[in-house]
């Protein structure tokens, strides 16, 4: 099968020596939405600045449909990128500026024109065609950005924090625009985001970077309830990681000696059997029990019991959060809606005891 | 000291600087009107007249005084200027363009390009009088006196676009590539438009600089004088009122030129300021 993009042990060092990325293995599929996230500085932006051929690839190679591209210039890639900041060309009108890489592609004017008005229409630009860019929303450089990237027909359109400069209610509408344009069009996205909520919601798949390594690249899904790796367990989602020594398994559970009792998880791979591992329970997971149920719970032979004690309750709308301190010292925060945890069930103060269940929790290597 | 001290103190010192700053030229442009061909460049001003003005254009009769001999020099010095503000400004774009990466050696390059503004004009004269004489090459205004103007002010075209690369975003360049634009064609259709102001004012530094240049010029221009050095040349012998008289004009002329930029750059403005009136509309 040939992979619109395949990156094969692809290295960054800068010329200072820095190793900005190491290692970097993806193989993506036509038309696949793939996101890279990660915290700055993790090597996300200068990975698809080299898929975009304006950072140089120092180590590993780098093909698209196939074709080999580390000593391609950016402008013979068929990629186009989406900036930031949009980088449109302030001197010229939007039509302009859509239709600006379409001037070299030797096409006849007619056609030219026509693909420019068939985009201009699809992202609803032919209002402000005749306008110069600057003055526009951010929205709508948005859409210009968008469409003069798009109009050149890339294989692989790179997208570098496209809505990073956006207001919150914006981003989420664009965010569904985005996800849209892309399924309707079927090219192929990578998308640079350090917002996990927008890599959560876009993407076909995420890839998880940390200083310039891959950590993991799964599903949104499997991402969220199966990390890999710490990192991942302590960057997505709001996860409560315990350390621990495997003490055994129990069906499909990995039994776990922790600091705060034997706990159990659910292994995720291949997990040597022995020796120090990291239990990760989703927030979600977790279930808040009254202390006087405790003995009733442990008859019925509920596991991964633990001792808490609630530190913070408050209601906001229809949401109850509540903060619950562990034996070992560490709070965890939970929220649920009101129903299900309502005011004054979990005063401040109360003690409690939380409890998931085997098969949520995740049992990782340590490191 | 109080608030109203600073603002005294602070008023005392810009009128200060605005007497220092156009006193001199002031002086000059009252004089210039003195009376002719008796009145001298002296105080006070025994009648007023346009005389000197006319006899810059050879209009009065014949006096003991002759004419300014700057005909020549006027048209050598503007052909001076022209030409040194291409190359300085051809150099100065493309030497900042050099400088937005850092290459090996960029350092030292920097500080040769911008010792050429530093080093004392009268002993570089001086030494490419010398050079010319062992070489054995006339000097010519064109020709020595030339090549030390484009030393002169392709630091200041540099330094200038310097600036002006600093702020401009790369990341529109980047944007055409990946259109499929080559380097050159955005260069030329997106780089050049988008720094065009700062190349305006690299010329105007670079044209303005060499127009004026005297002490570099002093050794190397050879036989023909270019204007500073022509005027020059008038004071040894006695100093009328129609210097005055064509400082005055040169100084309007500066002012045309500076009035010319100022358009050319305020028409982008205008421009974007008309869009957004429309849009308000």
């Amino acid at each position: 099968m040939i992979f619109d993009l395949e990156l094969n042990n692809v290295g960054k060092v800068y010329d200072n020596g820095t190793p900005a990325v190491i290692d970097f293995n993806l193989a993506v599929a036509k038309g696949e939405f793939i996101a890279f996230l990660g915290p700055s500085g993790c090597g996300k932006t200068t990975t698809l600045r080299m898929i975009a051929g304006f950072e140089s690839i120092s180590s590993g190679n780098m093909f698209i449909r196939g074709e080999r591209m580390n000593d391609v210039p950016p402008q013979r890639r068929p990629t186009s990128t989406i900036f930031q900041n949009y980088a449109l060309f302030p001197h010229m009108t939007v039509r302009r500026n859509v239709g600006y890489g379409l001037e070299v592609k030797g096409l006849a004017k007619a056609e030219r024109e026509a693909k420019v008005e068939r985009i201009l229409a699809t992202l609803d630009l032919e209002d402000i065609a005749e306008r110069k860019p600057d003055r526009l929303s951010g929205g709508q450089r948005q859409r210009i950005a968008l469409a003069r990237g798009l109009v050149v027909e890339p294989d692989i359109l790179l997208l570098d924090e496209p809505l990073g400069a956006l207001d919150a209610n914006l981003r989420k509408a664009i965010q569904n625009e985005l996800k849209l344009l892309q399924k309707s069009l079927g090219v192929t996205f990578i998308f640079v985001t350090h917002a996990q909520s927008e890599a959560l919601a876009l993407s076909d798949r995420i890839v998880v970077m940390n200083q310039g390594r891959v950590e993991q690249v799964s599903p949104p899904h499997q991402l969220y309830t199966r990390p890999n790796t710490p990192f991942v367990a302590q960057f997505i989602g709001r996860n409560t990681v315990l350390s621990g020594e495997v003490a055994g398994s129990d069906g499909d559970d990995i039994v776990v000696t922790t600091g705060i009792g034997t706990l159990s998880g659910r292994a995720n791979g291949t997990l040597a059997n022995k020796g120090i591992v990291n239990l990760v329970i989703p927030a979600e997971a977790i279930e808040v029990y009254p202390a006087a149920r405790r003995d009733a719970l442990a008859t019925a032979g509920t596991s991964n019991l633990v001792d808490a004690l609630i530190e913070r309750s408050e209601v906001v709308g229809h949401i109850a959060h509540l903060t619950a301190r562990l034996q070992d010292g560490r709070s965890v925060s939970l929220e649920a809606h009101v129903d299900k945890y309502r005011p004054g069930d979990f005063p401040a103060g109360s003690n409690v005891f939380l409890s998931w269940k085997a098969a949520e929790a995740t049992v990782i290597p340590a490191h | 000291m109080n608030a109203s001290g600073i603002k005294v103190s602070l008023g005392l010192y810009t009128a200060l600087f605005i007497i220092f700053l156009y006193g001199p030229l002031a002086v000059l442009a009252i004089l210039s009107f003195q009376t002719g061909p008796e009145g001298g460049p002296q105080f006070p001003i025994i009648e007023w007249s346009t005389y000197w003005y006319k006899h810059l254009f050879g209009l009065t009769p014949p006096s003991r005084i002759a004419p300014l001999p700057i005909e020549q020099a006027l048209v050598r010095s503007l052909g001076l200027a022209v030409m040194t503000m291409i190359v300085s400004t051809v150099l100065g774009v493309t030497a900042a363009q050099a400088f937005r990466k850092k290459f090996r050696g960029s350092g030292v390059v920097f500080y040769l390009i911008v010792l050429g503004m530093m080093v004392p004009g009268v002993l570089v004269g001086l030494g490419m009088a010398l050079v010319a004489n062992a070489l054995g090459i006339d000097r010519h205004w064109w020709g020595t006196a030339f090549v030390l103007h484009v030393v002169y002010t392709f630091p200041f075209a540099f330094l200038v676009m310097l600036a002006i690369f600093n702020r401009f975003d790369p990341s529109v360049e980047e944007a055409s590539w990946s259109l499929g634009v080559t380097p050159a064609r955005t260069f030329r259709k997106i780089t050049f438009p988008l720094i065009f102001p700062g190349v305006l004012s690299a010329m105007l530094f670079a044209f303005t600089l060499s127009y004026d240049e005297f002490s570099r010029t002093l050794f190397a221009s050879g036989r023909d004088l270019t204007l500073p050095l022509a005027i020059y040349g008038t004071f040894s012998v006695e100093v009328h009122p129609n210097v005055f008289a064509f400082g005055v004009l040169t100084t309007l002329f500066s002012f045309a030129l500076l009035g010319t930029y100022a358009v050319l750059m305020a028409l982008s403005v205008r421009r974007a300021k008309r869009m957004a009136i429309q849009e308000e509309a």
